[in-house]
């Protein structure tokens, strides 16, 4: 059905189950991204949208449920072996290597690569996303800012040259003017041609962003939508755009 | 913790290591070192003879132990300072070694009669007697699987869960050793008695008539200048391994998992596969170090393989500086020495009798006051310094400075 060439999905979870133990934190997510798009998954804390990203990365296999990565099934591949497929993120909080360097923390990232001979160029083209990490290229990534610290995250999975980009919470404890920045270095990195499943909680710059979103309640998919639509959407206003504005 | 005073430090911890790489720096020290090393036979007596001080100076045969041990320090080193996985059963690896060399060279296996470069021991002698070079080899392998082995149901867990199972592993063993006289009749272990004598290392008459290498090293005239060098090599290679591990991509990722096991797994670190390696790779050392021991003191016998040599063991790579390969062979060098004769002799000296008695209390002792005046140890690693200085910054740092 769905691994037709043409229609462009690159990701596509189908009734993906998760447990936690005995607790059960994804009831049946289904959603897909595909070739060159921002797909945003956005809900209240603990609605599972952290949960999602570590099904598909390997860090927590689903119980139940498929997921597939351009035609081949990873539900239960490990973590090494899906990076290594092309799937890249910069985690919940960060998770940088504080002890080392900024350029030693982007090195790390190329770690499943087996082209290292582009290494250079990649490195380039994070420069020149962020030209703040060229400045501190020496310094420890646990002495940076949170923001400086954010650049390296999403810095350091660009290095793998992913076929696909997950971001966890690129905007969590930022300053409001680092926030804008963030989301536009992701816009520029998705114009680049990469695609991007971004988990946020900042509902409103994450639907300004992407071009399709899902809500995520209490381990389920409450709605899908073009992100405009979501924008506009009275359930989705009341909830999770109330806050911010 | 503001940011401001941190930003100028860590500036200055950069300047210091661009100086580091200096050839003289890097090269020159470790080459007088080694120099002085392999010819402290040559300087020995003449040490002896300086007053007050000349007790202090270790004897040769002490200087194997001291040098065998630190040689495991150094293996566990990987295990504990480059990967930071705590291991309280490195003993069991040591043990694992020593009786490879027990079977493979010794008379244990009486109902066999096997010889394959074997030296100083008569064609007709019942047991299996493999060349010593052959034996630590295999028992590098054996150990190393051995590690494998052990890593694979246990390596799942993380931090003081780890410890526990391999302090288990650590007293399995040598329970498996001291009842192993009966496995179902067969006698593997030789129970409590140990299995000696072991064979001595050695070239055999043609290497030795034909270019003057020792044929054995038992019988030979300068044997303790021969076992002390062949340790000293046996540790040089241990050494060499462990700091070229260390700058390689296995290195790094390991230092990876120890920093942040999450963030190595995101960044597809085969989590299982490069703990294992670690695992396997300080068993291997270990394995080296147990049998050659066992072949210096020509036994192996269960009452050495105790929980406390883990310890010990660990102490030498706590004291030295965790993952600092110079560090931990200063560590081992101090503290095999005090065990061997430097407590005795300390002892005789200030007319205290039976100071090595309260052996562990000292080494506790050392090892508290070590944490309290430089936690980092004698000669830290760099990477390690950053994260007791500047503790763990797993959670963000807020910060606003655009």
């Amino acid at each position: 059905m769905s691994e037709q060439a043409g229609d462009g999905v690159i990701l596509r979870l189908d009734d993906v189950h998760t447990y936690y133990g005995s607790i059960h934190a994804l009831k049946g997510v289904s959603l897909e991204v595909r070739e060159g798009e921002i797909v945003t998954l956005i809900g209240a804390n603990g609605a599972g949208k952290s949960t999602t990203l570590r099904s598909i990365n390997g860090l927590n296999h689903p119980r139940d449920g498929r997921i597939r990565f351009g035609d081949k099934d990873i539900t239960n591949d490990p973590a090494h072996a899906i990076v290594k497929m092309g799937i890249s993120q910069s985690p919940e909080g960060r998770k940088l290597f504080p002890r080392m360097s900024v350029l030693e923390n982007l090195e790390m990232g190329t770690f499943q690569r087996r082209d290292k001979g582009n290494f250079k160029e990649d490195l380039d083209r994070v420069y020149s996303l962020f030209p703040r990490l060229l400045e501190r290229k020496a310094q420890k990534a646990g002495t940076l800012s949170g923001g400086e610290q954010q650049m390296v995250a999403i810095g350091r999975a660009l290095m793998a040259r992913p076929k696909l980009l997950m971001l966890d919470e690129p905007s969590m404890g930022l300053a409001p003017i680092f926030v804008e920045k963030i989301f536009e270095i992701v816009r520029e990195i998705n114009e680049q041609g990469t695609p991007i499943l971004l988990v946020e909680q900042n509902a409103l710059m994450a639907l300004d962003t992407a071009q399709r979103g899902y809500v995520m309640e209490t381990g389920r998919i409450a709605l899908a939508d073009e992100a405009k639509a979501l924008r506009t959407n009275e359930q989705v206003r009341k909830t999770y755009l109330g806050e911010t504005e | 913790m503001s940011r401001g005073p941190r930003r100028p430090k860590a500036f200055d911890a950069g300047k210091i290591a661009d100086r580091l790489p200096d050839p003289v720096r890097r090269l020159l020290l470790p080459a007088v070192v080694i120099g002085l090393g392999l010819l402290y036979p040559f300087y020995i007596d003449s040490l002896k003879d300086f007053a007050v001080v000349g007790d202090y100076f270790p004897s040769l045969n002490s200087m194997v132990i001291m040098v065998v041990f630190t040689m495991m320090a150094v293996g566990l080193n990987i295990v504990v300072g480059y990967a930071g996985l705590l291991d309280l059963g490195y003993v069991a690896f040591y043990a694992a070694g020593a009786y490879t060399a027990a079977w493979l060279a010794s008379l244990q296996f009486e109902q066999v009669t096997f010889h394959f470069g074997s030296v100083g021991v008569s064609e007709d002698l019942p047991g299996i007697h493999i060349s010593i070079w052959l034996v630590l080899i295999a028992a590098a392998l054996f150990t190393a699987l051995a590690g494998i082995m052990i890593g694979l149901p246990t390596l799942r867990l993380r931090g003081d869960y780890l410890a526990i199972v391999t302090l288990g592993f650590g007293e399995i063993i040598p329970q498996v050793v001291r009842n192993g006289d009966s496995i179902g009749g067969f006698d593997l272990t030789h129970g409590t008695f140990g299995i000696s004598p072991i064979d001595s290392p050695g070239f055999g008459t043609t290497l030795s008539d034909a270019i003057g290498l020792p044929e054995s090293y038992r019988v030979a005239e300068n044997a303790q200048e021969l076992f002390f060098w062949t340790a000293l090599a046996l540790l040089l290679f241990t050494v060499f391994c462990s700091v070229r591990l260390r700058d390689s991509r296995l290195g790094r990722a390991w230092i990876a998992i120890r920093e942040d096991e999450t963030a190595a797994a995101a960044m597809g670190i085969p989590l299982m596969r490069t703990k294992t390696w670690a695992y396997a790779i300080g068993a291997f050392f270990g394995g080296i170090a147990g049998a050659y021991y066992a072949s210096f003191k020509s036994g192996a016998f269960p009452a050495d393989f105790y929980f406390n040599i883990s310890v010990f063991l660990l102490c030498m790579v706590i004291l030295g500086g965790m993952g600092s390969v110079w560090g931990v062979i200063v560590g081992g060098m101090i503290l095999g020495w005090l065990n061997v004769e430097g407590l005795a002799t300390i002892g005789s000296n200030a007319g205290i009798a039976d100071v090595p008695k309260y052996q562990f209390g000292i080494y506790g002792a050392i090892i508290v006051v070590m944490m309290l005046v430089r936690p980092t140890g004698l000669i830290p690693e760099r990477r390690r310094k950053r994260e007791l200085e500047e503790g763990v910054h797993d959670e963000t740092l807020y910060g606003t400075s655009h």
